[in-house]
């Protein structure tokens, strides 16, 4: 297997808070790998740290400290760069006991030195979209205009005719009625649905080598989101492009990906080939992810209408963590023989099956105590 | 532009045309009745106060061919205006449409050069407040230009007077029309620039485009054009710069115009408000008609140039 498309090594990406003059651990060292022409599923609740680490991805991450430490590789055309490139001399970061207790960073500088290394990769080798696409679009100017300023400034037509020609196209592709007419719509005069159709179609129009797609269906009507998935899939069958998808929605992520990583408290605590970790008989899995597919709800619940199972307990806020697991407070599978270990030391990411790892003191891995 | 933006626009100009033609005629009537029941009477100044209620008053007003009731007098007034006559000065005895036009132009160049230097300082200060958050460098020019905003520009403008007279032995006697004096361009830029920096603006102008520049860079679709790669700019223009900038100046001419009256009397600047203070003095009724005319058809224009651009920009405002 040739190197991943995009390789994240050791994110960690935090924010301060004056409030509480803590740090917020948003992303606290998360490794993934996004392997050429698979879709990437990320999953977690809300708050668990999904979106920054693909806003750090894209160098989008714009409040202080923002990224101070980790490799983000990204193999394309041949060349492989590291997007974090020379970070950590604008990032001094004080570790006590692992845990980052002071971080003095030059945050000037090092959007200066990231703008330079991403200048090239946003929008032409990694393209975006968001959710609540109404708001996403530039209200100001028409579907068309925003569509035509992505393809001359990322493809080599950079003729307006030529340019306006593919927009059509591309808007025709993500199966937007009557294109012709759409492309001088503006954002406000289309339903949530539609707009997310235009920004897929910018998105894809650059022929980006990876589409991050974070929450994609979050924001609009429940009918329309099944159809936007539709829509992911069959582009993902037509074009083959490598996706990491975002998303707090398992079912979402279960119909799209082919491999998954579960986010929670600002790290990974299982990943793996979606049909692993989703299988319903699987023998190995985090009682996290378990908590979240016990929320999906079943034929049988939508029947009789009964509510949601939510998982106990509160998002952890990634301001205090605690010393051991970070799923302990919430967790109600500790046994007598690990709750030591849960309550006072972090669990790695351990391999329990090839290219399947777990974050858990129930299934240490093989070879390890 | 595209042809479909174009019919919204001219709608959007014909009902300010209206509204400003509407405003006019309310100020010409509230003006009017204000100067019919303040004490004082024109004639007094042409009598140089000999006793107005004599024969020789009555007999005045007769060959003057002054109506006796009030709505006469607004009527005749009127009817006269409508062709383009606004009456004589009383003092005078000059028209007063052609002293108004050659004043105006030294009023207008006055405000609109003092906008110029107010936005010339403020859009530089907002623009980098707005896109790097509050540096040492920007903040410490706000707050100056905070302190010199709160200044009354009447004390500025003296100040800069004295400054002038003790520390370089010159006195703009007349500005603005002084072509033939030493450092003319000084005695002419020197009113601009009071006007411009003292005059209040400045720090609501720092503080409207500030804001309203941060909440756009802040909005998804700006994080959008930075995901694609393009340049942010050219996005927070139309929302986070040119529609802030068109509201804040519409909304400051009218201070503008309150400033100006009180700079052309510091310095001598011979413009609209010198001419009115003057009037005011001498009850110079048609020339005070004028200029109240005047002075509330540029306020509305800055309205209108706001309204026009809101509505060229807005493709919501459009289809409305
Ligand atoms: N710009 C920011 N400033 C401060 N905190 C932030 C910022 N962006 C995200 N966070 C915090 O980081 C955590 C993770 O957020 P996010 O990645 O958006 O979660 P999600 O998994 O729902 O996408 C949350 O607690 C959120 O409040
Ligand atoms: S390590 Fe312990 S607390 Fe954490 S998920 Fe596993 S069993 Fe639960
Ligand atoms: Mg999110």
């Amino acid at each position: 297997m040739d190197a991943p498309l995009l390789a994240i090594e050791n994110l960690r990406t935090y924010f301060y808070s004056r409030a509480k003059r803590a740090f917020i651990r948003s992303v606290d060292g998360v490794s993934l790998g996004v392997t050429r022409g698979e879709t990437l599923g990320i999953v977690g609740e809300s708050g668990s740290g999904k979106s920054v680490t693909a806003l750090s991805a894209a160098g989008l991450v714009t409040a202080g400290p923002g990224v101070i430490s980790g490799r983000i590789h990204l193999n394309s055309n041949g060349a492989s760069r590291n997007l974090l490139d020379g970070l950590e001399k604008y990032a001094r970061v004080t570790e006590q006991d692992g845990r980052v207790v002071a971080v003095e960073k030059d945050e000037r500088g090092w959007r200066r030195r990231s703008e330079t290394l991403m200048a090239g990769v946003r929008g032409k080798e990694i393209a975006m979209i968001f959710q609540n696409p109404r708001s996403a679009l530039n209200p100001y100017s028409t579907i068309g205009k925003q569509l035509v300023e992505t393809i001359r400034l990322h493809t080599n037509l950079k003729r307006e005719s030529e340019a306006r020609e593919r927009a059509i196209h591309w808007l025709d592709r993500v199966r937007i009625d009557s294109p012709r007419l759409r492309f001088d719509n503006f954002p406000f005069g289309m339903s949530g649905g539609m707009c997310q159709r235009a920004m897929i179609a910018m998105a894809l129009s650059a022929e980006p080598s990876l589409l991050i797609a974070d929450e994609p269906t979050t924001g609009l009507d429940a009918t329309i989101q099944s159809r936007i998935v539709d829509l992911l899939a069959e582009l993902k069958a037509e074009t083959g492009i490598t996706t990491l998808l975002i998303s707090h929605d398992i079912s979402v992520i279960q119909r799209l990906s082919d491999r998954i990583a579960v986010m929670y408290g600002g790290t990974v605590v299982e990943t793996g080939r979606a049909a692993e970790v989703l299988a319903p008989e699987a023998k190995v899995r985090h009682p996290y992810t378990a908590a979240l597919l016990a929320s999906i709800p079943s034929a049988e619940t939508i029947r009789r209408k009964s509510y949601l199972q939510a998982i106990e307990g509160e998002v952890l806020d990634t301001i205090e963590v605690p010393r051991g697991c970070r799923f302990y407070g919430r967790c109600n599978r500790v046994t007598e023989a690990i709750r030591e270990n849960c309550a006072g030391l972090e669990p790695p990411l351990g391999e329990v099956a090839p290219g399947h790892k777990v974050r858990c003191w129930l299934y240490p891995s093989p070879g390890k105590a | 532009m595209k042809l479909a933006a174009i019919r919204p626009v001219s709608r959007a100009l014909a009902r300010e045309l209206a509204v400003t033609a509407l405003l006019l005629l309310g100020v010409s009537v509230v003006v009017f009745a204000i100067l019919y029941l303040a004490p004082g009477d024109p004639l007094n100044v042409l009598l140089e106060g000999q006793s107005p209620r004599s024969q020789l008053a009555l007999g005045m007003r007769e060959a003057l061919g002054v109506p006796q009731t009030w709505y006469g007098q607004y009527a005749a007034w009127f009817g006269k205006m409508l062709q383009g006559n606004f009456g004589n000065s009383i003092r005078t005895g000059l028209p007063v449409l052609p002293e108004l036009a050659r004043v105006g132009v030294y009023t207008l160049t006055l405000t609109l050069g003092s906008l110029a230097l107010t936005l010339l300082i403020a859009v530089p200060i907002a623009v980098h407040a707005a896109a790097h958050g509050g540096t040492a460098g920007n903040t410490a020019a706000t707050l100056a230009a905070y302190v010199l905003s709160a200044v009354p520009v009447f004390w500025f403008g003296y100040i800069v007077v004295y400054v002038f007279i003790h520390q370089f032995g010159m006195f703009p006697l007349i500005s603005g029309t002084a072509a033939k004096q030493e450092h003319a361009w000084l005695y002419f830029l020197v009113p601009i620039f009071v006007l411009g920096i003292a005059s209040g603006t400045l720090s609501e102008m720092i503080r409207h485009l500030r804001e309203e520049l941060s909440r756009v860079l802040a909005e998804d679709y700006i994080r959008t054009a930075r995901a694609k790669g393009a340049p942010v700019w050219r996005h927070a223009f139309k929302e986070g710069f040119l529609i802030p900038v068109t509201e804040i100046m519409s909304a400051k001419i009218p201070f503008l115009l309150g400033g100006a009256v009180i700079v052309e009397q510091v310095f001598n600047w011979p413009g609209m408000g010198r001419m009115a203070w003057q009037a005011a003095q001498d009850r110079d009724f048609p020339v005070i008609m004028g200029i109240a005319l005047v002075a509330a058809a540029f306020v509305r224009l800055g309205n209108l140039l706001q309204r026009v651009v809101f509505t060229a920009v807005n493709p919501r405002a459009s289809r409305e």
